[in-house]
């Protein structure tokens, strides 16, 4: 299974404990310890290191949809900022236009990226492999094009701004507000996400995965549960987008480029396929990297003169980090996460037993 | 790790450092990325130029410091760096010289953290003209609306038969938005508008856009747009066999440009005075230019020199010590002398944070150099 | 007349990148996303060789062509060899990040800055008059001949070369065509080789007929929907899907609306994967079996 017990054996004794989130006295611990760090963390960072906070949950809620959809269902999107351009632009234009609330915006922005889903998920039904990818890579065009193309004819030449949301009469403002707004809304999808896992779609998504004959024999529908996760998928990535509509305070077709599509791709590569730890993982690794590359070029002498290479730089490391946990880490950072977790909980062992508890 | 490391780390992420002995001047501009071309020899200046100033001693005898973030023209990159330079570095002054969709997040950093931000090389936003925003600047040459105005009325005036004329711009909404502005004033000045390219920025052949424009009889091409777009329309065309003139922006790259094409019907209508002038002024940016090896050649550091000059003289009115609120007051109330790198100076005022007089200038190749075709002539801004 | 001679350019412009694309997909099933980046790549290395060899055009093209062809062939060997046998995705992937590392050290080595390889070879441009009143220019005629040089070539070589039927060999079946004795890395290698080269052709010629920015990935990318409409696995295809969505797109501009250029290839592609996924020629892929 992908989820490894982290005690020391296998003490389940009811079904209920089988899909229990936590496991053991300590994992409880631990995470109300993680929670709390989580809370303390903006009365401790400076406004920078809370906007980079900010940054990894919104790519966190887009990685973990990809995760869905890619790690779970098994189908490829090289589309996803066409996703988050709709989820964003969906809200931009409902509050230019009609002066739209924020709790009307969000659901209209879901709902948005549903339908998208739904577009970008019909290939997936004739196709497998890399055709549907394919598809998906040509309707972001045609969605970037779309968003363009308001743009200019509504004469938002710099983008359209948005005001912060009001909710009640509270105005959301301010980066340690938005820091556990966004907090809330991740940890948020990853609840969903869990629960989606732990139950019968995400069973059938696994199936698919692993074969789609063989799924359809087991009486799967296999068309109905692949549009699910394109439907899933799309509409948390369009809430996604209108977030980070809301929290930038501006859209513009400018910030949902291709490139933002493949860095998605990597978050879950870097992560670790099949797995949501994997997704938050790569998540925080492809949003902090340029920013470690970049405080390592300062520290060189005559720092200044590197800051016209840097963005190449960082391109280019990023494609070789992409590269070597392709061909040396495929199961991502959760793999050596796990190693770790397995090299504490056997030791002093190396090895699982042979023949004992069920894994 | 040694105690001491950790507690500087600490701090570091806690809280922005204090106390500074220095102007820090913050700076997000597209170095790289597609549109690099336009910004990052600007900045190479304005780091050069600054440079200078700090060997001599600095501004009331404090260094500048220039922090430079580069955004490879991405709006959230942008966003974030105005975040780190304003909240981690403390700057007293912003700049933003990149892609017009950097601005809105950039004008609300600066805004929130109440720090004048000023717009080098990128194109200035409605918001510096009067009546000016607070605390948002430009010395960037380019201005819409004024120079589609200044473009026809040169073509009208120089048109020797009736005006056909076609227009081209990059698929982007800045330079779209000018060329419809100026296709909506050319029939104003009797000129029949005949057609107008859009054109996508990554094109493999410009040729069907130069077909169609040729097509529909275009004796006068118009374009403004970033240089690539303005040149391979134009090449295009002449290889169509298309011999009409054609008017372009001046952009940092037009005087290597005209050096390469030779070609005397190719206008470039622009603030800036051009190399082959020989002012003492070039002379010397041609010498810093070489003593700090630069990438970029010195014909195109104008823009960042002039940039240079302007921050020097509003971090010099706001003495020291200093605070962004009193920089932000040198800057309403400057007046700098461009020793002709301009026709005129730039002046800025409580409600214009523009120039008080937009100047231009048009020059082509004239067999051995580009030549003045047309001095400088003025626009007043209102 | 014009118009004919635009759309052949820029159909010419498609077949020969996507030629490329279908090389190493049919050979190998991998859908190559580096191949904007590589076909940059030969352009900048022209540029490169250019400045050393300024004044002899033909070895400077000739040393290029033969960077090219290395270049390819390293990526496979150092690169994509250690991916066959796993995932498909995942090789795609591999792709995708080498495109990224490539982008990033061409804009570290040669700048961001428009450059022009003609002029540095000392090439000039001028158009030419065709029978019938429509112009071209040099390049952009050269680059139409090689184009169906490439192809004529092509098909010659997989039909009666010994490589060229080791590759299909290898395309049809990789685990009876390593049984026969045919050295599957090679042919693979070899594969990459030439859709290297042929890509870096097409980076080249368009570089000297109207100057090289780093945006040029794009119309790789571009191309790429020609290869698809064709069906990835046929050649055949590939020039006609090059011709459709070359015409599709100059007519697009000549009669809709210039801005359409840009979605209009897209556009296609989707109609196609809609109607007729496999392409126009492409085989259909085979039923699963449990």
């Amino acid at each position: 299974m992908s989820r490894s017990p982290r005690a020391s054996g296998y003490f389940r004794t009811g079904y209920a404990q089988e899909t229990a989130l936590t496991q053991t006295r300590l994992e409880r611990v631990a995470l109300v310890a993680f929670l709390l760090l989580l809370a303390a963390y903006p009365f401790l960072a400076s406004a920078f290191y809370l906007d980079l906070a900010c940054q990894v949950f919104l790519a966190s809620i887009g990685a973990l949809s990809l995760m869905l959809l890619t790690g779970y269902a098994g189908q490829v999107s090289l589309g996803h900022a066409g996703l988050l351009s709709a989820g964003a632009f969906t809200a931009g234009i409902l509050f230019r236009e009609f002066n739209a609330p924020f709790w009307v915006t969000l659901p209209a922005a879901a709902l948005s990226g549903a339908l998208l889903g739904v577009v970008f998920g019909l290939p997936s039904l004739r196709l497998r492999g890399l055709y549907p990818a394919v598809s998906t890579l040509a309707l972001h065009f045609v969605v970037v094009y779309l968003g363009g193309e308001y743009e200019t004819k509504r004469g938002f030449s710099t983008g359209i701004t948005v005001d912060a949301p009001k909710i009640g009469g509270y105005t959301i403002y301010g980066g340690r507000v938005w820091y556990f707004v966004l907090l809330v809304f991740a940890a948020g999808t990853l609840l969903i996400c869990l629960n989606l896992l732990r139950g019968r779609t995400g069973r059938a998504w696994r199936a698919i995965r692993m074969h789609e004959t063989v799924a359809e024999a087991l009486g799967i529908g296999v068309a109905a549960h692949k549009l699910l996760a394109f439907v899933i998928s799309s509409a948390m990535a369009a809430v996604s987008g209108a977030l980070f509509a809301y929290y930038r305070g501006f859209v513009s077709v400018e910030a949902f480029s291709l490139f933002l599509s493949i860095q998605y791709v990597a978050m879950i590569i870097v992560g670790g396929m099949g797995s949501l730890l994997g997704a938050l993982l790569g998540a925080v690794f492809v949003t902090l990297f340029p920013y470690a590359i970049e405080a390592a070029l300062m520290r060189l002498p005559n720092a200044q003169a590197y800051a016209g290479v840097l963005f190449a730089v960082n391109y280019a490391a990023f494609g070789v980090v992409m590269i070597l946990f392709l061909l040396f880490e495929p199961l991502g950072l959760v793999g050596i996460w796990r190693r770790l977790q397995t090299y504490f909980l056997l030791w002093p062992f190396r090895h699982r037993p042979l023949a004992g508890p069920r894994r | 790790m040694r105690p001491s490391i950790v507690i500087a780390a600490l701090a570091a992420f806690m809280s922005p450092a204090l106390a500074q002995d220095a102007y820090v001047v913050g700076i997000t501009a597209a170095l790289t990325g597609p549109p690099a071309s336009t910004y990052a020899p600007a900045i190479e200046a304005l780091r050069i130029y600054l440079d200078r100033v700090n060997a001599a001693g600095g501004v009331n005898g404090k260094k500048i410091n220039l922090v430079i973030q580069d955004d490879s023209a991405e709006p959230s990159k942008a966003a974030a760096n105005a975040k780190k330079l304003l909240t981690q570095d403390n700057a007293i002054l912003m700049i933003n010289a990149s892609l017009s969709s950097t601005y809105a997040p950039v004008v609300n950093e600066a805004k929130n953290a109440g720090v004048p931000l000023l717009f080098a090389a990128s194109v200035c936003p409605k918001d510096v003209y009067p009546p000016a925003a607070e605390g948002q600047f430009c010395t960037t040459a380019f201005a819409s609306t004024f120079d589609s105005r200044a473009a026809l009325s040169f073509i009208k005036e120089t048109a020797k038969e009736p005006v056909k004329i076609g227009f081209s711009a990059m698929a982007i909404p800045l330079s779209r938005g000018e060329i419809d502005f100026a296709e909506s004033q050319a029939p104003g000045l009797g000129m029949t508008a005949v057609d107008k390219e859009i054109i996508p920025p990554p094109t493999a052949d410009y040729t069907p856009f130069a077909t169609k424009i040729k097509d529909a009889g275009a004796n006068w091409v118009f374009s403004w747009a970033p240089w690539v777009t303005q040149v391979r329309t134009f090449e295009a065309l002449r290889r169509l066999g298309w011999a009409g003139d054609y008017l372009t922006w001046a952009h940092l790259e037009a005087e290597g440009e005209l050096k390469r094409i030779k070609d005397n019907r190719l206008f470039v209508i622009g603030a800036n005075s051009l190399f082959d002038d020989n002012l003492p002024v070039q002379k010397e940016i041609a010498d810093a230019v070489k003593a700090a090896g630069a990438k970029y050649p010195p014909e195109q550091m104008t823009e960042g020199w002039i940039a240079g000059m302007v921050i020097e003289a509003a971090l010099k009115g706001a003495g020291w010590p200093t605070t962004a609120a009193k920089v932000q007051a040198s800057m309403a109330n400057l007046k700098v002398d461009l020793k002709g790198l301009r026709g005129g100076p730039i002046e800025w005022t409580k409600d214009n944070h523009f120039r008080t007089r937009q100047y231009y200038r048009i020059y082509r190749w004239d067999s051995a150099k580009t030549a003045v075709v047309k001095d400088w002539f003025a626009y007043d801004v209102k | 007349m014009q118009l004919a001679v635009n759309i052949i350019v820029l159909s010419a412009i498609y077949a020969l990148i996507a030629c490329g694309y279908v090389l190493i997909y049919r050979v190998s099933r991998v859908l190559n996303l580096a191949h904007g980046e590589l076909m940059m790549l030969g352009a900048y290395l022209l540029l490169a060789t250019a400045s050393s060899f300024g004044g002899h055009p033909v070895i400077a093209i000739g040393a290029a062509i033969g960077l090219s062809l290395a270049v390819g062939v390293m990526v496979y060997l150092f690169l994509m060899r250690k991916m066959t046998g796993e995932m498909v995705l995942a090789a795609v992937l591999t792709t995708v990040a080498l495109g990224i590392l490539l982008r990033g050290l061409m804009v570290l080595i040669w700048s961001a800055q428009q450059q022009y390889p003609g002029q540095a070879l000392g090439a000039a441009n001028p158009a030419l008059v065709l029978p019938g009143g429509g112009r071209i220019s040099t390049f952009a005629a050269l680059l139409v001949v090689t184009t169906v040089l490439v192809y004529a070539g092509l098909f010659v070589f997989l039909r009666f070369g010994r490589w060229g039927i080791r590759m299909r060999a290898a395309g049809q079946n990789p685990l009876l065509a390593a049984q026969r004795g045919i050295n599957l890395h090679a042919v693979y290698a070899l594969a990459w080789g030439l859709s290297t080269l042929t890509g870096s052709l097409a980076g080249m010629l368009i570089a000297l007929d109207s100057g090289l920015t780093n945006t040029m990935v794009v119309i790789g990318l571009k191309a790429f929907p020609a290869a698809l409409v064709g069906g990835l696995d046929s050649l055949a295809g590939a020039l006609i899907g090059a011709l459709i969505i070359g015409a599709a797109e100059v007519l697009s501009i000549q009669y809709i609306d210039p801005l359409l250029s840009d979605v209009v290839p897209f556009l296609v592609l989707i109609v196609t994967l809609v109607l007729r996924p496999w392409g126009l020629l492409g085989t259909r892929e085979e039923l699963d079996r449990v």
